[in-house]
């Protein structure tokens, strides 16, 4: 009893110095955490702050650098009402809302098809189809552009809406995601419909797909938030400004001969960006896993 | 050793083999066509087509050359500057972001209060758009208005020629990028820390080992596999870098920033030569190959020892 007291009572003397360091720890810790957030968070809060600003006032408001360079004190919706009348940019939107449902709708049908078969049914040349699928996962669609705008176009499809996403229709990364989430679905769930009679397309629909909503979720949330981003691709497939995305049109924006328009580009990146921004940390537990499982952006 | 999960396996091909040699080809048919169409298909194409020369007018095919294109590419600096810039590229980002990510997971493991504000930060970075980031640091770069000249010039410091400066321009593009994609490994590695039993840390810590040595005996060993993914993710991101090379610079200046990526998409689009960008995108993926390869090497001499 005493000695341990006494044990007690010299620890505690070292414990105080130990514990003044890992305040002092702690302390510079949360400041770095700030730090680090507010460097993520800056070129972006940038670009909305600069987007209630004139295009004047974000070209000189640099120099000399002040408050006002990065509040906007003479604030104006210019280049929102510019962008929306004049550029006609919800059409744009409009746009990238349907290459974006359309890469979803093709993706969700494909993954949770082949996911299911190659987690839970056997058929001959399963692992070798698998293994060729997986080994696209390192063929970045940068490389195989020029013969995949050839192929389009034999089709008959360059500058159409599904051209944007039909060539991702097969996604390795989305099958892999939701063969893993099938493979963790108990076995015996399925054993005891296919006692009862059921078949297997049946036990499909009615038993696999309902327990995978998740993974579902993070396959819409993370071939939506690819697609919104999307910008090679369309640059070069669209040749029609009506049908152009919107990636493309802001890009379009910065090169506008001898007429600056800063202010609308700042005003088109914020409205593009920022509600999937929000999207991507309020739905976070859906895109971090699909980020984690799969590595896809 | 898991003589639970040795059964349930065999049941499980078991509850498979009842069916169906109609269903299951069927049910992957969608996907393997689309696989084959529009992967397999312009892979084999391109592979082709860098042993071919093309009519400069209607882009037909005007016989084969063998290695013809190979020669005219590597006889051209632009593609060995390419060549070059793509390793460069590739050294960057994985020696930039790997670190980082490695350290800010390990602040964010503490779960202290600003975890949370780093943490969505970081998300959002990462879910924003490449062309639109891009578009905005661009901006940011401006020789003349941009912000970070006007901190330099603010704190007494020569400006500098971020985008146009012969040996800046790609380090501002890495580290634009690093920016934007430092939140995967970092999340990869998050999820590898969380999965380490806290036990292990408080055993070493009742040894008395210290942080540094727990970081390195332990942490580091049990974040293996984490590690190595995200090598090879940002192995990928780093190689076919290109939205923001397109939009910040075109490649410029004078060919300072252009890796093979954007050297086969100017080739292919801008040049009409399908011959030279087909051979010059073979050159990007055997870069791909060997780097991945090279790593896996590394990474398993480590496991044996």
């Amino acid at each position: 009893m005493t000695a341990s007291s006494l044990t007690l009572q010299a620890e505690e003397g070292v414990d105080r110095t130990a514990r003044r360091a890992a305040f002092l720890h702690r302390g510079a810790s949360i400041l770095l955490l700030a730090v680090v957030g507010a460097v993520f968070a800056f070129p972006i809060l940038w670009a909305a702050m600069s987007s209630l600003k004139s295009t004047d006032d974000i070209i000189t408001g640099t120099y000399p650098l002040s408050w006002s360079s990065f509040v906007p004190l003479k604030a104006t919706l210019e280049n929102y009402v510019y962008l929306f009348s004049e550029l006609n940019f919800q059409r744009n939107l409009l746009n990238t809302l349907i290459a974006a449902c359309g890469q979803v709708s093709v993706a969700v049908i494909t993954s949770s098809l082949a996911g299911y078969a190659f987690a839970r049914l056997n058929f001959p040349f399963r692992d070798v189809v698998f293994g060729l699928l997986l080994l696209t996962a390192f063929v970045p669609v940068e490389a195989i552009i020029v013969p995949l705008y050839r192929i389009m176009h034999w089709f008959g499809l360059v500058s159409t809406y599904p051209a944007l996403f039909l060539p991702f229709a097969c996604n390795p990364f989305g099958i892999f995601l939701m063969r893993q989430a099938f493979r963790d679905i108990p076995v015996e769930m399925e054993e005891a419909a296919r006692l009862d009679g059921a078949s297997p397309l049946r036990i499909f629909f009615s038993i696999a797909l309902p327990n995978v909503r998740p993974t579902l979720a993070t396959l819409v949330l993370i071939q939506f938030i690819w697609s919104w981003n999307a910008y090679l691709w369309p640059l070069v497939i669209m040749q029609d400004p009506n049908k152009q995305i919107a990636q493309v049109a802001i890009a379009n924006l910065k090169s506008i001969p001898n007429s600056p328009m800063d202010g609308p580009l700042f005003a088109a990146a914020t409205a593009v960006t920022i509600p999937l921004v929000i999207l991507s940390i309020v739905l976070q537990r859906y895109y971090v896993r699909g980020l984690v499982t799969s590595g896809m952006k | 050793m898991r003589p639970t999960t040795a059964p349930a396996r065999k049941k499980r091909q078991w509850t498979g083999q009842n069916s169906n040699m109609i269903l299951g080809p069927a049910m992957i048919l969608p996907a393997v066509v689309a696989l084959a169409l529009f992967q397999y298909l312009p892979l084999i194409t391109a592979v082709l087509n860098s042993l071919q020369s093309f009519s400069p007018f209607d882009q037909s095919s005007t016989g084969w050359v063998g290695l013809g294109n190979y020669f005219e590419i590597f006889a051209d600096p632009a593609f060995r500057y390419a060549l070059l810039n793509t390793f460069l590229y590739i050294v960057l980002m994985l020696v930039m972001t790997i670190p980082l990510a490695l350290a800010l997971a390990v602040l964010l493991d503490r779960r202290l209060p600003g975890t949370t504000w780093a943490r969505n930060a970081a998300i959002g970075a990462l879910a924003a758009s490449e062309a639109v980031t891009a578009l905005i640091w661009n901006q940011m770069y401006e020789p003349s208005s941009g912000l970070f000249n006007a901190i330099l010039h603010a704190v007494s410091l020569p400006t500098q020629p971020f985008l146009t400066g012969d040996s800046q321009a790609l380090v501002s593009i890495v580290v634009m990028t690093v920016w934007k994609d430092v939140g995967l490994p970092l999340l990869i590695f998050l999820a590898g820390l969380q999965a380490i039993p806290r036990e292990l840390h408080e055993a070493a810590q009742l040894d008395g080992a210290n942080d540094w040595q727990i970081f390195r005996k332990i942490t580091l060993p049990q974040l293996r596999p984490s590690l190595v993914v995200a090598l090879f993710i940002m192995t990928i991101t780093a190689t076919r870098m290109f939205t923001p090379i397109l939009i910040m610079t075109q490649g410029g200046p004078q060919g300072a920033t252009t890796n093979l990526a954007l050297y086969s998409y100017l080739q292919g689009f801008e040049f009409q030569s399908q011959g030279t960008a087909s051979a010059s995108v073979v050159c990007m993926l055997a870069v791909l190959g060997i780097v991945t390869l090279v790593q896996s090497y590394v990474l398993r001499e480590k496991q044996e020892k």
